[in-house]
C-alpha cells in the first residue's frame, strides 16, 4: 500500500516537473493556433478563444514559404544517414576505448574530447573550403550527392566524439558480473562479444541516437553554408527564412512551422524510447 | 554477420561515400549556369520580375541556365565569406547598401566601370543608392531598389485631436503630437512612437539641420556629431522625442516592433519604412495612412534613411554574363514592376508621387567607410542616444564620446 | 590459446593482445589489430574532414587575416600579435571571468536538476514517464532560435506571461524589465540554457539507470541495504562514467555557448558588460571579419576550457571500468 502511495507522490512531482518544463513548448504550440490578432494582443491568453489552422496553412504555403516538403525529405535523409553512420561507427570505437588496452588509447580519447572543445564558428570557413575542394558542396543535378554527403560528413565529424564518449560511458557502466555471466557460454570471438554487449547497452545506444538525431536535426550553421540551393535545404534552414526578410516576421506561421519541424523528432523518440525501459523491466541475464 | 565483416563494410562504406561525393564534379559550377543570390524579399514580393529577367537572359544566351538561390538577410554574408574562401562564389549577389563598402574595400567585387553606360538608366540612378556602389571612383554595385522612411498614422486619432491638415513642418508636427498626447495620457501610449535608440530617426534630424555623422578629410575620417549643426539636430531630436514618444528610452526599434505597438492601439503614429503599413493589424488597417515626415523647413521632407540593395559581381564570375543578367533585371520593365509593389525604383526617371517616393527626395546615407559596420555593431550611436535621452550626459558630452569612438573605429587599418 | 580466464572473453582478448612469445599468425595480428580496426572508420572520417580546417585554424591565429586576405587566399604572418592584442584587451579578461562564473552556474544547475529529473523518471508510473520524457524531448528538439523567441515573449516586460503571473501574485511590479542589467540578462540566458539542457541530462541519466540490473538492486535489498546505500553502492558506480561525461560536455558547451546569449540579449544590447566568450569570439572575430584574431581567441578558448574540464577528463580517461 505504501508503495502505491509512494508512486502517487512521485507521479505528482513528475507531473509538476512536466508542466514547468513543458510550458514554453505549450506556449509555442498554442501560439501556432492563435489568429494574428490574439498573438499581438496586450494581455496573453492561455488558450486561443478562436483557434485557427491558418498559421499552419501559411507555414507550408508554397507561395509564402516554399520548399517545406523538399526540406522535410532532405532533413530525413541527412539526419537518418547521420544517425545510422554515427552510431554504428561510434559504437565500434567506443568498444575499442572501453574494452581494449592499446597504444594510443589515451591519445585517441583525448583527441575526441579535444574536438568537442573546438569552436564551431571558427571552423566553418576552413571546413567549407575543404569540402569545396573535394566537390562536396556541389549542388548540381541530378542527385545533389555532393552537398548532402558533405553535410553528413560534417555532422558526423562533430557528433562522433560525443557519441563515442557517451557510449563509452554506457559500456563502462555495465557491471562486470553481468558481462561475465552473459559470456558463460565461452564465446571468445569479437562478434559474439558484441552480440552480448548489444542488448546490455541498448538503452545507451538509444539515448545517444536521440541526441545525435536532435542535434543533427536542429543543426544550422554548417548546413546553411554548405547547402546553398533551396532544393537542398534542411527543415531547420527552411525555418530560418521565416525571420530572414527585411520585413516583419509572421510569428504565428513561425510557431506553426516550428511545431511541424518538431514532430518527426517526437515520432522518432516515441519509436525508440521503449528500448530505454527495456533494461529495467527485463532481466538482463537469462537463467 | 560478424563484427570484422561489419568493420570492413563500414570502412568501405565511408570510403565509397567520400568517393561518390567527390565525383560529383570537381568544385565549381558547370560552365553554363549563372548563379544569382537574391534575398527572399524578391521571392515573396516580385518573383515574376525575377522570372522575366531569367527568361530574357536565357533567350539572349542560349545554353545558359539561371540558378537563383534565395538568401536570408541574417546569414547571407557569412555564406558569402565561405564561398569567397572556397572559390564557389555566386555570379551575381544582392547586397544591402550598408554592406557594400566593406566588401568593395576588400576587393570582393569586379569593376563594372567599363560597362556603366550600358546599364539601364545609369545616368539617372538615385544618388543615395548609387553612392553605395562606388569605391575609389570605380563602379562595383548596380542600384537595385530602395525604401525610404515615412510616417504611418491613425486618421481617426488625428481627427479626434482636431487635426485638420497634415503637418508640413516639424514645428507643426510637434504641436499635433502634444494635442494627441493630451487626449490620451496613458504611459503606454505614444503620439509618435519612436524607440529611444532608433538612430535612423535621430540621424535624420541631424542631417536635416545640416550636420553629418563623419566626413573624410585628407584620407582620414573625422567624427562630426559634436559640431554645432549636428548638435542642433540632436537637440531637436531630444525635444521632439520628449514631446511625442513615451517609448522606452533605452530600447531598440525592433524590440518591440513599432507596428506591434501600433497594432495594440498604443501609437497614434510611427516613423519607419513604408512597408510598416502591412502589419498594423486588422483593427486599425482601415484608419491607417501615411505622410512624409516634415523637415524643420516648411514644405520639405526630412531627409530619410534610404535603405536599399545593390547588385554586384563577385570576383571569379563571368563578368559579361553577370552584367547581362543585371541589365535584364534592372531594366525599365522590371523597375516599373518593382515600383508597383511599393518599392522605390533605382532611377529618378521613374519616381512617382507615392508617399514613399516623395520622402526619398531628400535622403541621407551612412559614411562609406570600410569599417562602418563596426560602428553599427559596436552600438556607438545607440549608446550615445541612450545617454542623451536618459540625461546621463549632456548632448555635447555624449556627442563628443561618440565622435571619438566613431573616428577611432573608422580609422582602423 | 590460453584457457578461458575466469572473467570472460574480454580478458582473454586482452591476454591475446599482450605480447606473448607465440609463433606469428595472421589471426593473431588481426586480433591485435582489433581496436585499431574498430577505430579506423572514425579516424578516417575525422582526419579527412577536420584535418585541414584544424591546421588552418591554428595557422590563421598567427596571421593577419581579414576579408581582403580571405578573398586573396593569402594572409600575412604576424606571429603572436593576435594573441598579444587579445590578452592585452581588458574586455577579454572581464569576459573570461564572467563566463567562468556563468559556466559554473549553468553546469551546476543543469547537472543537479537534470540528474534529479532522470532519477525521477525511474520512480514514476509508466504513463507519467512517457508523458514527461516526451515533453522533455520536445523541449530538447525545439530549435534554439524559436526557443529564444518564445522565451523572450514570455519574459517581455510589456506583455510577457511571466510578468503577468508574477504580478498577479504580487511578487513583482507589473512591468518589471527582466533585461535591465547585465546580471539579469545573463540570469535569463542561464534560465533558458539550463531549461534546454536538462532533457539531455535527464534522459541520459535515466538510460544509465536503466542499465542497473534489477537483480543487483534486489540482492542488495535482501542484504538489508536502504535506498541511500543502494544508490551509493550499486547505482552510482554505474552512473558515474555517465555523469562525468555529461558534466564535461556541459562545461565544454556552456563555456562557448553563442546562440542563446546572442539572440536573447539581442545584438542591440550586447556590449562588453554582458559578453560571454561565445559572443565575444563571434563579435571580435567574425563580425569584424578579423579571422586571424577570431582564430587566436578560439585557440585560447580551447586551452581554457581544457583547463576547466581537466579534472573530469582525466578521471574519465583513467577510468578502467567499474570497480
Amino acid at each position: 500500500m505504501s508503495r502505491r502511495r509512494g508512486r502517487w507522490a512521485w507521479n505528482a512531482v513528475g507531473l509538476t516537473v512536466f508542466v514547468v518544463m513543458f510550458f514554453p513548448v505549450f506556449w509555442m504550440v498554442s501560439t501556432a493556433f492563435k489568429p494574428d490578432a490574439e498573438i499581438d494582443a496586450a494581455t496573453p491568453t492561455w488558450f486561443s478563444t478562436s483557434p485557427t489552422l491558418d498559421n499552419f496553412r501559411d507555414a507550408i504555403d508554397p507561395a509564402l514559404h516554399p520548399g517545406f516538403w523538399d526540406a522535410f525529405k532532405n532533413s530525413l535523409v541527412i539526419v537518418g544517414a547521420t544517425v545510422v553512420l554515427s552510431i554504428g561507427l561510434a559504437f565500434l570505437a567506443a568498444i575499442a576505448l572501453a574494452k581494449y588496452r592499446f597504444t594510443g588509447r589515451k591519445l585517441f580519447a583525448v583527441a575526441m574530447i579535444g574536438i568537442l572543445m573546438l569552436p564551431a564558428a571558427g571552423l566553418v570557413i576552413p571546413l567549407y573550403v575543404v569540402l569545396a575542394r573535394y566537390g562536396l558542396t556541389n549542388q548540381e543535378d541530378p542527385l545533389p550527392r555532393g552537398a548532402i554527403t558533405g553535410v553528413v560528413l560534417t555532422f558526423m565529424v562533430f557528433l562522433l566524439p560525443f557519441a563515442i564518449w557517451t557510449l563509452r560511458g554506457f559500456i563502462m557502466g555495465i557491471p562486470r558480473e553481468l558481462e561475465e555471466a552473459a559470456m558463460v557460454d565461452g564465446s571468445s570471438r569479437l562478434g559474439a562479444f558484441v552480440r552480448i554487449l548489444l542488448p546490455l547497452v541498448a538503452p545507451g545506444l538509444v539515448a545517444t541516437s536521440i541526441f545525435v538525431f536532435i542535434t543533427a536535426w536542429n543543426e544550422y550553421i554548417f548546413a546553411n553554408v554548405i547547402l546553398s540551393s533551396q532544393d537542398n535545404h534542411t527543415l531547420t534552414i527552411w525555418l530560418s527564412y521565416f525571420s530572414g526578410t527585411s520585413r516583419n516576421t509572421d510569428w504565428g506561421a513561425l510557431m506553426a512551422a516550428s511545431t511541424l519541424t518538431a514532430i518527426p523528432v517526437v515520432v522518432f523518440f516515441l519509436l525508440v524510447q521503449r528500448k530505454i525501459a527495456f533494461g529495467l523491466t527485463a532481466g538482463s541475464v537469462k537463467g | 554477420m560478424n563484427v570484422r565483416h561489419f568493420v570492413a563494410a563500414s570502412l568501405v562504406a565511408v570510403l565509397a561515400v567520400l568517393g561518390v561525393g567527390a565525383t560529383g564534379a570537381s568544385g565549381g559550377q558547370a560552365a553554363d549556369t549563372l548563379t544569382v543570390w537574391l534575398q527572399v524579399d524578391a521571392q515573396s514580393g516580385w518573383p515574376e520580375v525575377v522570372a522575366a529577367a531569367n527568361a530574357q537572359f536565357q533567350a539572349a544566351n542560349p545554353g545558359w541556365n539561371v540558378d537563383v538561390q534565395y538568401q536570408s538577410w541574417t546569414t547571407h554574408l557569412s555564406k558569402f565569406d565561405a564561398t569567397l574562401a572556397g572559390n564557389t562564389a555566386p555570379d551575381v549577389i544582392e547586397m544591402g547598401n550598408t554592406e557594400m563598402t566593406k566588401y568593395m574595400a576588400a576587393g570582393a567585387f569586379q569593376d563594372l566601370s567599363s560597362e556603366r553606360a550600358s546599364f539601364p538608366n545609369s545616368r539617372t540612378w538615385l544618388a543615395g543608392l548609387a553612392a553605395s556602389g562606388r569605391y575609389n571612383g570605380k563602379l562595383y554595385g548596380v542600384p537595385y531598389y530602395a525604401g525610404s522612411r515615412v510616417v504611418t498614422y491613425r486618421k481617426d486619432l488625428f481627427q479626434k485631436a482636431g487635426v485638420k491638415k497634415l503637418p508640413t513642418s516639424l514645428a507643426q508636427y510637434t504641436a499635433i503630437a502634444k494635442k494627441l498626447g493630451a487626449k490620451n495620457k496613458s504611459k503606454a501610449f505614444s503620439p509618435v512612437y519612436i524607440a529611444g535608440t532608433d538612430w535612423y530617426v535621430a540621424m535624420s534630424f541631424v542631417y536635416d539641420f545640416g550636420g553629418q555623422i563623419a566626413v573624410l578629410r585628407n584620407g582620414k575620417w573625422v567624427g562630426t556629431l559634436n559640431q554645432p549643426k549636428a548638435l542642433a539636430g540632436l537637440a531637436a531630436f531630444k525635444a521632439f522625442y520628449n514631446a511625442a514618444s513615451r517609448a522606452s528610452r533605452t530600447t531598440l526599434e525592433t524590440r518591440p516592433n513599432p507596428y506591434d505597438v501600433y497594432a495594440k492601439g498604443n501609437a497614434a503614429s510611427m516613423l519607419g519604412p513604408a512597408w510598416f503599413s502591412c502589419c498594423v493589424g486588422d483593427k486599425y488597417k482601415a484608419q491607417t495612412a501615411q505622410f512624409v515626415m516634415p523637415s524643420r523647413t516648411k514644405g520639405q521632407p526630412m531627409p530619410g534613411f534610404l535603405g536599399g540593395s545593390d547588385l554586384a559581381v563577385p570576383i571569379g564570375a563571368d563578368k559579361a554574363k553577370a552584367a547581362a543578367w543585371i541589365k535584364a533585371f534592372t531594366d525599365n520593365a522590371s523597375m516599373t514592376a518593382l515600383r508597383a509593389k511599393g518599392n522605390i525604383p533605382n532611377t529618378t526617371s521613374l519616381l512617382g508621387t507615392s508617399v514613399n517616393e516623395r520622402a526619398a527626395k531628400r535622403s541621407w546615407f551612412v559614411p562609406t567607410a570600410k569599417h562602418w559596420v563596426n560602428v553599427e555593431n559596436g552600438n556607438i550611436l545607440r549608446t550615445m542616444l541612450k545617454r542623451i535621452l536618459t540625461n546621463q550626459n549632456t548632448i555635447k558630452q555624449a556627442a563628443d564620446i561618440a565622435s571619438d569612438n566613431i573616428e577611432f573605429t573608422l580609422n582602423q587599418s | 590459446m590460453t584457457t578461458q580466464a575466469p572473467d570472460g572473453t574480454a580478458a582473454a582478448e586482452l591476454g591475446a593482445i599482450r605480447a606473448r612469445r607465440r609463433p606469428f599468425s595472421w589471426s593473431r595480428v588481426l586480433r591485435a589489430a582489433g581496436p585499431y580496426l574498430l577505430l579506423a572508420p572514425v579516424a578516417i572520417v575525422i582526419v579527412a574532414v577536420l584535418g585541414y580546417p584544424l591546421y588552418k585554424l591554428v595557422t590563421l591565429s598567427f596571421q593577419q587575416y581579414g576579408l581582403a586576405e580571405l578573398i586573396q587566399h593569402k594572409g600575412t604572418w604576424i606571429g603572436l600579435d593576435n594573441y598579444e592584442s587579445v590578452l592585452r584587451d581588458r574586455v577579454f579578461w572581464d569576459t573570461l571571468l564572467r563566463t567562468v562564473i556563468f559556466t559554473v552556474a549553468n553546469v551546476a544547475l543543469t547537472m543537479v536538476l537534470g540528474s534529479l529529473i532522470g532519477l525521477l523518471l525511474a520512480q514514476v508510473s509508466r504513463w507519467v514517464r512517457v508523458l514527461l520524457s516526451t515533453g522533455l524531448v520536445l523541449v530538447w528538439a525545439m530549435p534554439a532560435v524559436v526557443a529564444v523567441q518564445v522565451f523572450y515573449w514570455m519574459t517581455n516586460f510589456e506583455s510577457g506571461v511571466l510578468n503577468y503571473v508574477l504580478s498577479q501574485v504580487g511578487l513583482v511590479e507589473a512591468q518589471h524589465n527582466w533585461y535591465a542589467t547585465p546580471f539579469s540578462q545573463l540570469a535569463m540566458v542561464t534560465l533558458l540554457i539550463v531549461w534546454g539542457a536538462i532533457p539531455f541530462v535527464a534522459i541520459t541519466v535515466y538510460a544509465g539507470l536503466a542499465q542497473v540490473p534489477r537483480e543487483l538492486v534486489e540482492a542488495a535489498q535482501i542484504d538489508g541495504a536502504g535506498p541511500v546505500r543502494i544508490f551509493r553502492d550499486v547505482t552510482f558506480p554505474i552512473l558515474r562514467p555517465i555523469i562525468f561525461i555529461l558534466t564535461s560536455l556541459s562545461i565544454i558547451w556552456d563555456f562557448a555557448v553563442f546562440t542563446q546569449p546572442y539572440l536573447l540579449i539581442g545584438s542591440g544590447q550586447l556590449d562588453p558588460t554582458n559578453y560571454t566568450m561565445g559572443v565575444y569570439v563571434f563579435i571580435e572575430g567574425y563580425l569584424k571579419s578579423d579571422f586571424g584574431r577570431g582564430a587566436a581567441i578560439s585557440m585560447l578558448m580551447v586551452l581554457i576550457v581544457a583547463a576547466l574540464s581537466v579534472f573530469y577528463v582525466r578521471r574519465m580517461v583513467r577510468d578502467e571500468g567499474t570497480a
